[in-house]
């Protein structure tokens, strides 16, 4: 934390905006931060709990920028770093205009993980985190909480820790959780019989809101306002409240983010009802590596499997 | 025609102009007999395929859904299958993961001489389709509200 | 919308398994069908007055015909609605006879198929619109690209018939790869003796531009208006005042340029006019091997020339030219036997590649036209020729057959034999192919008439012995190995794309397989166009081809661009993309897939960047329609919602 501040503190001439995350209303809730002035550092916090993935602001951002010569700063997780890794291949985030904090990741918390492993139910006053342990201190006392007890989905899985295509990395390197790709989850869903399935997706879509946190949350979903399950013409879904416009939606989702999906899971993490659809993304992701061998963001200079092809391939 | 309480089954086929649409001619001029499930829309490219038509298909319970293209490397627009296909097997590995039968949705390539061949792919597949039956689709509650009912009236 | 439809009986082609009365019944209950009728023949005179009656009569706003295959008779029916004043892509076609009547027997199940196709094309025809073609005015000058025999034929074949030509030239002189040979099979003509008028002729043609010493440094626009900016390389001799003297070659101190127009076997001067025939015959200085570029003094040739043209401050120039199509006919180079360590080429002097052996054998040659070995001058007792140096061979990347190499084998062995008559020709061969006219009678000539040695079987290696060298093979047909001794090896290399043909395939937006070759549009029936609407291909660009072949595609590439210009507009299909610019989030994926190079950027005045279709040159796929996240971009007439709605029509 110290060393973010001062790091940012001694750059911070040539940078036009920072962005990280902030205390929000509750210290439980860190919300992105865009620092334009010096003394706004302090507002700076980094732990486990800033799960959003900040790079979902880049593309708006460096659009908006106007060109002073001076860099934007962004503070990226290694989830994170993947959805910059893959911004930069479409050609939607110049590299050049950013100055990319990179902060190795213990891991991010479940707030309803977090919430059943708390003893108290009083408001949050203060949070920190030190050797997987995390601290909260409310009007009842600090008590401490095994990080790994309450981690999310997303960071189960985890294999990116440690930030890629950074200017900097701050704070020691993280052994990644998982070396080989891991699709426990999916593989879950896939054990079941294929009418279950659908009856387990008609069931968890039946909740959905169509909000589009899901949508606007994901730092892939490059279409924002022009997306395809808003659009009248083409009329792909209707505004029919059912379950199939429902899934339709979510279709859509899946298919513009396949051979994309960074997998950050941000989608699932935002969702208010709860419904798992980082696995639709998951299934996809499987699907690139098993077909192409091909992971979105990982290298800057490759090109996304649906926009291009090889007239040698057999098999398909 | 089949008892009234059994619902037609229905095959959407999605078949490029150059190639397949003209082997499916081709098979029609031979009077190569085919099972009466294949109701097909023209693309002018397996390139024109989006994989969300094959899900909207299978989600509006479309019984199967057969996609068909110029052989690859004989694309008339060179490439458009070398991408479709990418997209076309990537959707037929998903649709089990949403609980819709990859069985049911088959892709292919025709050329226009194969008017055997495609007797055998539309023969092969109906029979596929006949063997699993309606398709109750995704979010079944929409009622059916189409041609196809309104014209199962008929006879 | 006001829609008719009309089903047709074929006779009995439809009629005999499909009720075409009860199917046009119910098409009155599709929405917005107002007439709806069966007919005996509706492709016929008569029944296509009918349809035309009707869209008078019932002020009918779009035409279904339920018939046989749109392939058959879409634009039969498009032109009867549009004389009846609907636009012609206000028609839709239901196949209910390919596709219902012929396939099965069972009415019922036909004559439901039938309607539900029906009504498919109602709803598709629901949301039609109204397309304009548009007509672009066409700018009736060609530009070849290569200058060796596919490219003066076509740049000939086009001025002969009036075009203005633009030819275009990498290196000092016309004539290519064809010119550097000495004799030609399987007639054994002289090469520069066929090539040579054609090459004069194009110095003379009044309507050929030609630029050489010049290469095309990038290409926008489309068919019909191409911009092309060359760029003409330095020669440091202006060629308006050069005459092609000579003078300059004689007192040039330089004396020991390695001479390229013949393989390296010979030295030239630092200023020099390749090759006697050459076109233009003008001078160049070389300038790595010229004593005033290297040592700043010398100035020998700008002292000689008689007309005062040598200028040493020259620098590279860019020329723009406007054409309406362009002819590639960059041909080929050379394999470089250097993965063949085993066979010595470069280490030693004696083995040398079929190139080279044509100038050897050439009388404007190194020397002479006496056949005589590199190393020493001795004239050569056993010369050993290997075939397949870089053709079918995997393991250095060159699977493919070259096509001429069994060919100019024989070709030289014979004229070895006939330089000189003592000497003994081997050759190393894994199959003769030689399926051309005449091409296998010439190959037995060879073995027959003239003694030529075919051993079967692949050489393993090569290495000296005295001054000699011993030739390490196997011969296949006899199971044994074998050694020959021989005082010439000529090594048949392989045919490979030319030096820069991918960096040219993108300047052009033209495709290419994985060995450089340029991809034809299809490979039997559009052998000489490309998916690039306007550009065209000619000779060994496009594959390895021997002189016949090429000098016929670079007539059929003159004969497309004469189709091409026998009009003065194209009329452009308007079934291309369209982009919704306001929907458009400028991801640039369409441009990315697009086959034809038809999406470009376009600029909004907000700064934002939308894509935009080239009209002209989109050739109506859809693959970007397909890829478009937000689906801005639509193909006109199988628009997302049209083909959405035949869907609806099958189920929803």
């Amino acid at each position: 934390m110290d060393t973010l501040h001062a790091h940012l503190e001694a750059l911070f001439d040539d940078l036009e905006l920072v962005i990280g995350w902030e205390t929000g209303y509750e210290p439980l809730r860190p919300t992105p931060a865009f620092l334009r002035s010096r003394e706004d550092l302090s507002r700076l916090v980094w732990n486990p709990l800033c799960a959003p993935n900040l790079s979902v602001y880049l593309p708006g951002i460096l659009k908006d920028a106007k060109e002073t010569g001076k860099k934007i700063g962004v503070c990226l997780k290694g989830c994170d770093s993947r959805s910059l890794g893959a911004l930069v291949q479409e050609g939607f985030v110049e590299r050049e205009r950013l100055y990319v904090v990179g902060l190795p990741c213990p891991g991010t918390v479940d707030p309803e993980a977090l919430a059943e492993a708390r003893k108290s139910s009083a408001p949050v006053t203060h949070v920190s985190f030190r050797d997987g342990l995390l601290a909260i201190t409310s009007r009842d006392g600090t008590e401490e909480i095994e990080l790994e007890r309450v981690l999310a989905r997303r960071c189960r899985r985890c294999r990116h820790p440690n930030p890629l295509h950074a200017d900097v990395i701050l704070g020691d390197p993280v052994p990644p959780r998982r070396t080989e790709p891991s699709f426990s989850d999916v593989d879950a869903v896939e054990a079941m019989s294929l009418e279950e399935r659908r009856a387990y997706w008609e069931e968890e879509l039946s909740r959905c809101l169509r909000c589009y946190a899901c949508r606007n949350a994901c730092p892939l979903c490059v279409c924002r306002d022009r997306c395809l399950a808003e659009s009248r013409t083409p009329k792909w879904t209707t505004q029919r409240d059912g379950v199939r416009d429902k899934f339709l939606f979510h279709m859509i989702h899946a298919l513009h983010l396949a051979g994309r999906c960074t997998e950050c899971g941000e989608c699932e993490r935002v969702c208010p009802v709860g419904i798992p659809v980082a696995l639709f993304k998951e299934k996809m992701a499987r699907i690139a590596l098993e077909l192409w061998d091909y992971q979105a963001g990982t290298d800057p200079a490759a090109t996304p499997p649906l926009q291009t092809f090889d007239p040698s391939e057999t098999g398909i | 025609m089949s008892e009234k309480n059994e619902r037609q089954l229905r095959i959407v086929g999605f078949l490029c102009n150059w190639c397949s649409y003209g082997g499916a001619d081709t098979a029609g001029v031979c009077r190569f007999k085919q099972p009466p499930l294949l109701r097909i829309i023209r693309i002018p490219c397996t390139g024109r395929m989006d994989p969300l038509f094959v899900v909207k298909a299978l989600a509006q319970g479309a019984d199967g859904v057969l996609v068909s293209g110029c052989h690859p490397k004989d694309c008339h627009y060179a490439v458009g299958n070398f991408y479709a296909r990418r997209r076309l097997e990537l959707v037929k590995r998903f649709l089990p993961f949403v609980g819709l039968d990859p069985r049911r949705f088959h892709y292919t390539w025709v050329s226009a001489s194969e008017g055997q061949r495609w007797q055998e792919v539309v023969t092969e597949f109906s029979a596929v389709i006949q063997e699993l039956g309606p398709n109750p689709g995704i979010g079944a509650d929409t009622p059916m509200e189409t041609a196809g009912q309104a014209a199962s009236a008929f006879a | 919308m006001r829609i008719g439809v009309f089903v047709c009986q074929c006779g009995t082609n439809i009629a005999g398994t499909v009720d075409t009365r009860a199917v046009a019944q119910r098409a009155l209950d599709y929405p917005d069908v107002v007439f709806a009728t069966d007919y005996m023949y509706t492709c016929s005179e008569p029944g296509q007055q009918e349809i035309q009656n009707a869209i008078a009569e019932h002020r009918l706003q779009g035409v279904v015909v339920a018939a046989c295959s749109p392939r058959m008779h879409e634009p039969t029916f498009r032109r009867a609605v549009e004389k009846a004043g609907l636009n012609r892509y206000m028609f839709e076609m239901a196949n209910i006879r390919e596709h219902v009547s012929w396939i099965g027997q069972d009415r019922a199940a036909n004559t439901l198929k039938a309607m539900e196709l029906v009504r498919m094309a109602v709803e598709k025809l629901r949301r039609n619109e109204p397309l304009f073609a548009s007509e672009v005015p066409i700018n009736k000058r060609v530009l070849v690209i290569g200058g060796g025999v596919a490219g003066i034929q076509a740049a000939l074949d086009c001025a002969d018939a009036g075009l203005d030509v633009v030819l275009v030239e990498r290196e000092q002189s016309i004539g290519g790869k064809m010119a550097k040979l000495d004799k030609t099979f399987p007639t054994i003509d002289c090469s520069s003796c066929i090539l040579g008028p054609k090459m004069v002729d194009v110095a003379q043609k009044e309507n050929i531009t030609l630029h050489a010493y010049s290469e095309v440094e990038s290409v926008s626009g489309y068919i019909g208006n191409f911009t092309v900016k060359i760029r003409k390389k330095a020669t440091y001799v202006d060629w308006d005042a050069c005459t092609g003297c000579g003078l300059c070659m004689e007192k040039c101190p330089s004396k020991k340029t390695v001479d390229r127009f013949n393989e390296a076997l010979g030295v030239t001067t630092a200023i020099q006019i390749p090759f006697p025939q050459a076109i233009p015959k003008k001078a160049r200085i070389q300038k790595d091997a010229c004593r005033y570029f290297t040592t700043g003094k010398c100035k020998v040739c700008q002292k000689i020339c008689p007309t005062g043209a040598v200028h040493y401050d020259m620098e590279d120039r860019e020329v723009v030219e406007e054409v309406g199509a362009i002819i590639v006919a960059t041909g080929y180079d050379l394999f470089d036997p250097a993965p063949y360590g085993e066979y010595g080429a470069g280490r030693y002097p004696d083995v040398i590649t079929g190139i080279q052996f044509e100038r050897i054998l050439s009388a404007s040659g190194p020397f002479g036209g006496h056949v005589k070995r590199p190393s020493d001058g001795k004239e050569p007792k056993d010369i050993v020729f290997v075939a397949c140096v870089g053709s079918r061979d995997k393991s250095v990347d060159r699977p493919y057959c070259s096509g001429i190499c069994c060919m100019y084998i024989a070709k030289q062995a014979i004229l070895a034999r006939d330089h000189l008559p003592g000497v003994n020709c081997y050759v190393f061969y894994m199959d003769i192919r030689s399926p051309g006219k005449n091409y296998d009678e010439f190959v037995r000539r060879a073995i027959e008439e003239y003694g030529v040695q075919y051993i079967r079987g692949r050489v393993g290696k090569i290495y000296p012995n005295g001054d000699r060298m011993v030739v390490q093979g196997a011969d296949t047909l006899l199971g044994a190995q074998v050694e020959v001794e021989a005082d010439l090896v000529v090594l048949a290399t392989g045919v490979e794309s030319s030096r820069g043909a991918k960096e040219l395939a993108e300047k052009l937006r033209i495709s290419y397989d994985q060995y450089g070759f340029y991809m034809e549009s299809h490979p039997k029936l559009r052998p000489v166009e490309t998916n690039t609407a306007g550009v065209y291909l000619a000779g060994a660009c496009q594959g390895p081809k021997d002189i016949p072949a090429s000098v016929a595609q670079g007539s059929a590439a003159a004969a497309k661009v004469l189709a091409l210009f026998a009009r003065d507009t194209i009329a452009t299909d308007p079934q291309v993309a369209g982009v919704l610019e306001s929907a458009c989030i400028g991801c640039g994926k369409c441009l990315s897939v697009c086959p034809f190079g038809a999406i470009q950027w376009k600029t909004l005045r907000d700064g934002s960047r939308k894509a935009d279709v080239l009209e002209t040159v989109c050739q109506g796929c859809g693959l970007c329609n397909a890829t478009c996240p937000p689906k801005a971009i639509q193909l006109r007439h199988f628009t997302d919602d049209q083909i959405l709605a035949e869907l609806d029509a099958l189920c929803a």
